[in-house]
Formats: structure tokens, sequence, C-alpha cells
């Protein structure tokens, strides 16, 4: 029963990658200005957003207990996690990508978390056995 | 001879998906001042605009979405994968809708500065609302469908 309560490589990517993101977000994304900023807020702030919804949703079934719903949506957890992950590194690209003067340390992270994100939740397809991954 | 029939989900998902791909290519941000004037759209690169890729990825998602509508209803012989990444293809465009929506609800809600939105943006807008619609309309139109065999 105690293995059952170790998280996986996967959650710990995901459950990691969260709270980082959104400490980071209060740091300078672009010039001086954090994602939670005027002019950056909410298109960059999207990125820890679903950091921390993955992170929280792990967080809360792996130590707390707590039954959630299986599914959200008709979606399963899983795919909810796939979903975002997919969407928060494709959103990491582009702002690794997108023309910005001056990248700080928050846009570095947020960038590098998003990309965590998307993998941890192709590690977690692996790990649950979802069938995603072969 | 099979007959195409375009559901009204469908119909909503091919016309978002144009009014879409049409909208990216007008004005997203206007800039006036003293009869000197300047547009971006949603492929431009512009420092601190976040235009491309991120506008362009919306675009891209509501365009993927109505090409499958289109394929799978046009061309009906087309292989696709019956379930991509072991979503449905419901799931599929309800992920891509609600990515789509937040994100175009994200600019809308962004400070602008001096810029004014352009016809593009408000045509995006209203694409991205009927992609979520359609994507909804569509959940339900399976509903009570029988299972894929």
């Amino acid at each position: 029963m105690a293995y059952r309560q170790q998280p996986t490589p996967g959650e710990i990517v995901i459950m990691a990658a969260g709270p980082i993101m959104l400490v980071f977000s209060f740091f300078d994304f672009a010039s001086h200005t954090s994602s939670w900023g005027s002019g950056i807020f909410p298109v960059a702030t999207l990125l820890p957003l679903y950091g921390v919804i993955m992170s929280v949703q792990i967080a809360v079934t792996r130590f707390t207990g707590m039954n959630l719903p299986k599914r959200v949506v008709g979606f399963s957890w899983e795919q909810v996690h796939l979903a975002l992950g997919i969407m928060a590194a494709l959103l990491a690209l582009g702002f690794l990508s997108t023309d910005i003067a001056d990248k700080q340390i928050g846009l570095w992270i947020e960038v590098l978390g998003g990309l965590a994100l998307g993998v941890g939740a192709w590690m977690l397809q692996h790990e649950r056995h979802t069938g995603v991954i072969g | 001879m099979n007959k195409a029939k375009l559901t009204p989900a469908s119909s909503v998902i091919l016309a978002g998906g144009v009014i879409m791909l049409i909208g990216s290519f007008l004005p997203f941000y206007e800039f006036s001042i003293l009869g000197v004037s300047r547009s971006w759209n949603a492929w431009s690169s512009f420092t601190n605009l976040f235009l491309f890729p991120l506008t362009t990825l919306i675009v891209v998602f509501g365009v993927v979405m109505a090409v499958q509508v289109a394929l799978a209803t046009f061309a009906p012989g087309t292989s696709l994968p019956d379930r991509p990444l072991g979503f449905t293809w419901d799931q599929v465009h309800l992920v891509l809708a609600f990515q789509v929506a937040i994100m175009m609800l994200a600019y809308l809600i962004r400070d602008k500065g001096r810029l004014d939105w352009g016809a593009g943006f408000w045509l995006m807008l209203l694409a991205a609302i009927a992609l979520l619609a359609g994507a909804i309309l569509r959940t339900r139109d399976t509903a009570g469908a029988p299972p894929l065999s």
C-alpha cells in the first residue's frame, strides 16, 4: 500500500513543474513585467495555469486520497493531462519563438515548464498503460 | 452513391474554420495616429505583440478541425486514425476548440495599449465561438449514435 503512494516519474515531473511555473510566473517575463502584468496577462498566464491544474490534480489524488470524478466532460484524467500537456508544450514553443524584445527568467522557466508538462503527461500515459504509447 | 451529409455541427465547424482562416489574413491589431496607420495580422511578427506563432497556432487548430470535418464528410474513403493519441475525434474537436476559445479570450482580455483590434481579430473571435459551439454540438450528435465497430 505504501508503494502505491510513491509518485511515478511522470507524476513527479508534473508536480515539480506546476509549482515552479506558478512561482516564476511572478518573476519578470518580458522586460520588467511578469506573466500577470499589463500587456502580458492572461496570454502568458495560461502556461502556469495549466501547470497548476495538472499538478494539483495529481497531488490531490496521490496524497489526500480524495476521490475526484473518474471522467471530466467525457475525458479520463490521463486524457486531460495529455491534452493540457500538449497544449502547454505548444504554447511554450510559441513563446520561445515569438518576437519578444527582452526575454527574462520568467519566460525561460515558463517555456521549460511547459515542455516539462508535455513530457510528464506523455510519461503518464506509459506509466498508467493508457494505450496511447505502446 | 454516397451522399455527403453535413450535420449542423459539422457545418458550424466548417464555417468556423473557413472564417478563422480568412480572418487570420486580415488585421488582428491596428494602429493609427496622425494619419499614419499600420496593421498586423495573425501571421505577422512584431516585437511584443505576441502574434506569430501564437496566433497562428489558433488558426492552425481551427483549420485542422474544419479539414477533419470536410474529409470525414466529403471524402469518407480517406484514411484517418480512429483514435488519434487515444482521443475520439469528438474529443479532439473539443480540445482544439477549447484551446482556440481560451486563447482568443486571452487576447480579448489582454491590455493592448494604444492598439485597436482589427477586423481579423473580430472574425477570429467569432470563428472561435463557432468552433466551440460546433464541437459541443458534435458530441451531442454522436451521444446517441452506436459505438464504432
